[in-house]
């Protein structure tokens, strides 16, 4: 989930690593923090700085209640079956699980956007790369949600705020 | 970037699996970059995914969970 996450903020996925190492396996231990260490030196220093808007919206969209609740489930989902026996099918619930990904990353990019006061569509997709189309849908799925509104006109240009906490 | 650049990366270890990996890699005196910051946890799993975000936020180059 993280990685997908960083993937659609334009972070290199590298920079995550998870391995899975036993209390006996000091060898191994020290070969993966090489190949780790490797890894990160070719893609070089990270600077936070250029990706705060990014990573805000990482965080906010990591702390939302769909994917809270969608964190660590996939080992479950993968391989539970509903009251009917019937098994998910892996590829539907990835599909299903990149959308929620997607869909609340840019909701949060547009909270995290909206925080420092009204913005138009047209700003927030220029600010975040977004085409206008995904902004104004995802915009209103926050309207629907309670989570922003419209604020005010600026000649004929609407502006929206955040009402999210 | 600099000429003697190198890399900090966050390490969340396992107590009980990692961490003792880690141990053990040091009395076996293995040899490995020393690039880890590490973070000792009960468990691999309590590592919530939005400490990972935290460690990018902070400046860390790369975060490694090993358990």
């Amino acid at each position: 989930m993280v990685a997908k996450l960083l993937d659609l903020a334009g972070i290199e996925r590298e920079r995550v690593q998870l391995r899975r190492v036993s209390a006996a396996e000091g060898a191994l231990f020290s070969e993966y923090v090489t190949e780790v260490s490797q890894k990160t030196l070719e893609m070089g220093p990270f600077d936070p700085t250029q990706y705060m808007l990014e990573l805000g919206a990482v965080q906010r969209a990591l702390g939302t209640r769909r994917l809270r609740w969608l964190s660590g489930m996939e080992h479950q989902l993968d391989k539970a079956e509903n009251v009917y026996r019937e098994k998910t099918d892996p590829d539907l619930m990835e599909e299903v699980l990149s959308e929620a990904i997607r869909s609340e990353y840019h909701k949060a990019l547009i909270l995290e956007m909206l925080g420092e006061g009204p913005l138009s569509v047209r700003e927030m997709a220029e600010r975040s790369g977004m085409p206008v189309y995904t902004v104004s849908t995802r915009l209103n799925e926050l309207e629907r949600d309670g989570l922003a509104e419209f604020n005010c006109h600026e000649g004929s240009t609407a502006k929206f705020a955040s009402l999210a906490a | 970037m600099a000429e003697n650049y190198e890399p900090k990366i966050l390490a969340f270890l396992c107590n009980w699996c990692a961490y003792a990996g880690a141990d053990l890699a040091g009395v076996s005196r293995f040899q490995y970059p020393p690039t880890l910051r590490v973070i000792r946890t009960m468990c691999s799993g309590r590592v919530d995914p939005l400490y990972i975000a935290e460690g990018l936020v902070n400046g860390y180059d790369g975060v490694f969970v090993s358990g």
